[in-house]
């Protein structure tokens, strides 16, 4: 699997080269969030369903060719349950190569590493992604929405099952204010990943984010 | 081949013949008036009866007859035969009633013989030029009216089949008037294509007074040229389209719905939070304001524009329209007069 992701990165990257006309431009994103973790596993020590909540904070930074990104991103949060008994780190880390074939339209790739962090142990999940993402203008040029989904080619994690499917999807809506050079998203994010036979993990959120730079 | 020889010859004796006699015609006027001058009257008289008997077809043209019939009247005159005098230019003043024997050639009791026949016979003639092209209403043709002595007339135009077309001219004619007609029916309508018959009749005709004249008008009538329309303005539209305003609509709602569905597709089976509803409300409500804020609207600019493109446009069309009502109404025609003849009485 790690394979097929080598390629559709490459692939990607020859697409994106071909349409580069040169110029580069840097882009940013801040994001605010709010969490939500179900977890059915019984990994780490857990008995029964956790679920899990909490802010989350993060960033992502993009190098931007035309019709070509480059990008890593890091985010972190503490999330616990309700009655604060289970406490737990969440850090989110990704890079990604992506390419817009049309304008409407970016895919990527890249690996992924989500990890909880307890005092006593550390759940990873590493998977390679392959994204889709679908934009649609609302207000040209400075309302539109968009809706993204994503698979991943390979996964590991390092409980004792497994990992087995992991999948996700993603809605929000981008309001670039008239005269500003910044961006305003709110998403919508679900992610679910299935250990193998042994229950699933889904991850929830909600986000805000502040763009500036990028096209 | 014989057959075509004799045929070629016979046709060439005929037309010999028929030159040898039209110019035995004029040969004759010239010897009797010689024979005039010479005062040998009786050889003179003989000579010119001779060159007025003719047939049609070798007799002399009018403008010689009336000085061969000048000359008879006057040896006539001379040989003091004075009714014969008078019978000459009686035919010389039905023939030309606006002739006049030269006073210079002439002496004064052959003219005042003439003058007196003129007053005692009455007759009228008119005159066409050959070919005419005339635009309705603003030329027209000309017809002189002559008289020998003041008579009062009819001039009236008429199909072939005598229908009446139109009346031209009625009242006196002392010695000559000119009439014209504007090529225009007495409805006000343009002649139409076909033979008309240009006729002038006493207005009371009597056993003795003046004979009716007519002309037959072969009438064409040449369609003017008339300019085409003008093409209609491409306007610009002056509402924009909906489709945007839909497309926004669509991608706020499709979006929005995507997310609140975003569990079922990803993890089925599974309980999702109400944040979903919250984003997807928001994406739902961003695709209203995106409907709202490009949904149809009137392009005053544009609107303007077409409006101004609409009155020049139909300041064109009457423009047009004026000016080919304008040609129609002056139609050309092309009259073509024939001779003039003595009209049937039954004729109009």
């Amino acid at each position: 699997m790690k394979t097929i992701g080598s390629i559709g990165m490459l692939t990607l990257v020859a697409t994106a080269a071909a349409h580069s006309q040169g110029r580069s431009t840097l882009a940013f994103r801040g994001d605010a969030g709010f969490v939500w973790v179900r977890n059915d596993t019984t990994a780490a020590g857990a008995v029964g369903p956790v679920r899990l909540r909490g802010p989350m904070f993060g960033g992502e930074g993009r190098v931007v060719f035309n019709g070509f990104s480059l990008g890593l991103g890091l985010s972190s949060g503490t999330l616990q349950t309700a009655d604060q008994a289970v406490k737990r780190d969440l850090i989110e880390g990704r890079l990604l190569v992506a390419a817009r074939p049309v304008p409407w339209l970016e895919m990527s790739v890249g690996p992924f590493v989500r990890a909880y962090v307890t005092d006593s142990v550390t759940e990873r999940w590493v998977f390679w992604q392959a994204r889709a993402r679908v934009e649609a203008p609302i207000v040209t040029a400075s309302l539109t929405s968009y809706v993204e989904l994503w698979r991943a080619l390979s996964s590991d994690v390092n409980l004792v099952a497994g990992a087995g499917r992991v999948q996700g999807g993603e809605a929000g809506v981008v309001y670039r204010p008239p005269q500003r050079p910044f961006w305003l998203r709110l998403s919508y994010r679900l992610d679910d990943a299935a250990v193998r036979a042994r229950g699933s993990e889904t991850l929830e959120a909600i986000s805000l984010a502040i763009m500036v730079g990028g096209s | 081949m014989l057959r075509t020889s004799l045929v070629l010859a016979l046709s060439l004796l005929v037309c010999g013949a028929r030159l040898v006699r039209a110019q035995s015609a004029s040969d004759l006027l010239g010897q009797g008036v010689r024979r005039y001058q010479a005062l040998e009257y009786d050889a003179a008289a003989a000579l010119l009866e001779r060159s007025l008997v003719h047939d049609s077809a070798a007799a002399l043209p009018d403008s010689l007859r009336a000085k061969a019939l000048t000359y008879l009247a006057a040896t006539e005159l001379f040989r003091s035969r004075r009714d014969s005098a008078m019978a000459a230019f009686r035919q010389l003043v039905l023939l030309n009633p606006r002739y006049r024997p030269d006073e210079l050639i002439f002496p004064p009791q052959v003219t005042n013989l003439f003058q007196e026949v003129r007053r005692a016979t009455r007759a009228i003639a008119v005159a066409v030029p050959p070919v005419t092209e005339l635009r309705t209403r603003s030329d027209s043709l000309p017809a002189r009216v002559l008289a020998s002595s003041l008579a009062d007339v009819v001039v009236t135009l008429a199909h072939e089949d005598g229908t009446p077309v139109r009346e031209l001219y009625r009242g006196p004619v002392a010695d000559s008037l000119l009439v014209k007609w504007d090529g225009l029916t007495a409805g006000g309508n343009p002649a139409d294509d076909g033979r008309y018959i240009l006729q002038v009749t006493p207005r009371i005709p009597t056993a003795d007074g003046p004979r009716a004249r007519q002309v037959v008008l072969d009438v064409k009538k040449v369609m003017p040229d008339t300019l085409a329309w003008p093409l209609e303005p491409t306007l610009l539209p002056e509402r924009t389209s909906g489709g945007p305003a839909f497309r926004s609509l669509a991608a706020g709602l499709v979006a929005g719905a995507a997310a609140v569905a975003l569990p079922s597709i990803v993890a089925p089976g599974k309980d999702a939070s109400g944040a979903r509803f919250a984003v997807g409300a928001t994406i739902g409500v961003a695709g209203f304001v995106g409907f709202f804020a490009r949904k149809p609207r009137v392009l005053e600019a544009n609107a303007r524009t077409n409006a101004s493109q609409r009155d020049a446009w139909k300041k064109k069309l009457d423009a047009v329209r004026a000016e080919n009502s304008a040609r129609l109404r002056t139609t050309r025609l092309v009259v073509r007069a024939g001779p003039e003849t003595i009209a049937d009485r039954r004729s109009p």
